[in-house]
């Protein structure tokens, strides 16, 4: 096929017979019911949240040990708090999602890890302890503001050097 | 109020976190589904998919060692793939929205960003099963019509007017219409 050519192909719509449109269906009510088991998952997520937490903690303490051997730490840490991104906001921990990305684009962008770069590191596992210990769910506040601040201000400290 | 009954719909859910896989099962058991079957990675779900006919496939991008788009690519283009036409939902993180023509130009229907919700899941479900595509075969693309929605569009068409059409027993023929635009990429990114 020559590159500037196109076919259109139309499958049979097989999700249109198998998707009937009733007063049991999908409505507002049983969206808002969905989103109630989710906040009652709660409890889990804090449960699995503190297992990610010492899994950054032990890869952080890998690194520290192992100074000529980060790449793979840096690895799993970004990993790691890749997935606590991707799950605190949908548990009511938007600051978990918030501080797990800044902890994975710190990571990623690092061209080498120094004392100072695992500072930076620590104080972000370290912040995610306290969200959770204190259970400063959404944005946290006042308190979880002056967090983000704190953290935004040793990032650019740190990536000024 | 009535509303659409998923109860018959295969779902597949693909997703190396246990935790997210749960998160998705739960929401779509608590919308009605009652088949939702899980796989860990990209190659267990390339063999669920022989014997478990999905319709729609809710994977993540960052997954090892297939990861979620070189799963897609496998869905869509693989030799020996099951469904090359299953509709696909993927998960992104935020920082991944800058990838999203990558995903598209593998062959995604939609895009999911985590932290998900109920509500936001459901959204990209509905539009799966209201907005059927047809797919699109080139020398570099297989996938649903990247072109998502009538838009205005007054720039230069870019697709050549050589087209042939397969059409498959019991299908409906697709629109012509314009290339994709800015727009159409941003509604990609904000839906």
């Amino acid at each position: 096929m020559p590159a500037d050519d196109h076919e259109i192909i139309t499958p049979p719509n097989t999700l249109k017979n198998k998707v009937s449109f009733s007063t049991n269906g999908v409505d507002l009510d049983m969206l808002d019911k969905a989103e109630q088991i989710i906040a009652s998952l709660q409890g889990n997520y804090l449960e699995w949240v503190v297992e990610d937490l010492n899994k950054l903690q032990a890869h952080y303490d890998r690194a520290l040990a192992e100074p000529d051997n980060r790449q793979q730490a840096m690895a799993d840490i970004f990993h790691v708090a890749h997935d606590v991104k991707g799950q605190g906001g949908s548990f009511g921990y938007h600051l978990m999602t918030a501080i797990g990305n800044q902890l994975c684009r710190f990571v990623e962008n690092l061209p080498d890890c120094g004392p100072a770069e695992l500072d930076v590191i620590k104080l972000h596992i370290d912040s995610m302890r306290l969200i959770i210990a204190q259970r400063l769910e959404g944005e946290g506040g006042v308190a979880g503001e002056r967090m983000m601040a704190g953290l935004q201000a040793v990032i650019a400290k740190v990536s000024k050097k | 109020m009535p509303g659409y009954n998923l109860d018959r719909l295969n779902f597949l859910v693909v997703d190396d976190n246990k935790h997210m896989r749960a998160l998705v099962k739960t929401i779509l058991h608590a919308l009605g589904s009652k088949n939702v079957v899980e796989a860990a990675d990209g190659a267990d779900a390339f063999k669920e998919l022989r014997h478990f006919p999905a319709d729609i496939i809710i994977c993540d991008w960052n997954m090892s060692p297939l990861d979620g788009l070189d799963f897609v690519r496998l869905v869509r283009t693989g030799k020996d793939s099951p469904n090359p036409f299953a509709a696909i939902i993927m998960l992104t993180g935020h920082t991944e929205m800058h990838r999203v023509v990558e995903a598209r130009d593998a062959g995604v229907h939609e895009f999911l960003a985590k932290p998900i919700s109920a509500k936001a899941l459901y959204s990209r479900v509905r539009a799966i099963i209201e907005r059927p595509r047809p797919f699109i075969r080139t020398a570099t693309y297989f996938g649903p019509d990247r072109r998502r929605r009538q838009t205005d569009y007054k720039g230069k068409e870019r697709r050549k007017t050589t087209a042939r059409t397969e059409m498959v027993p019991g299908a409906t023929p697709a629109d012509a219409g314009g290339g994709l635009t800015q727009a159409e990429i941003e509604a990609l990114l904000n839906s």
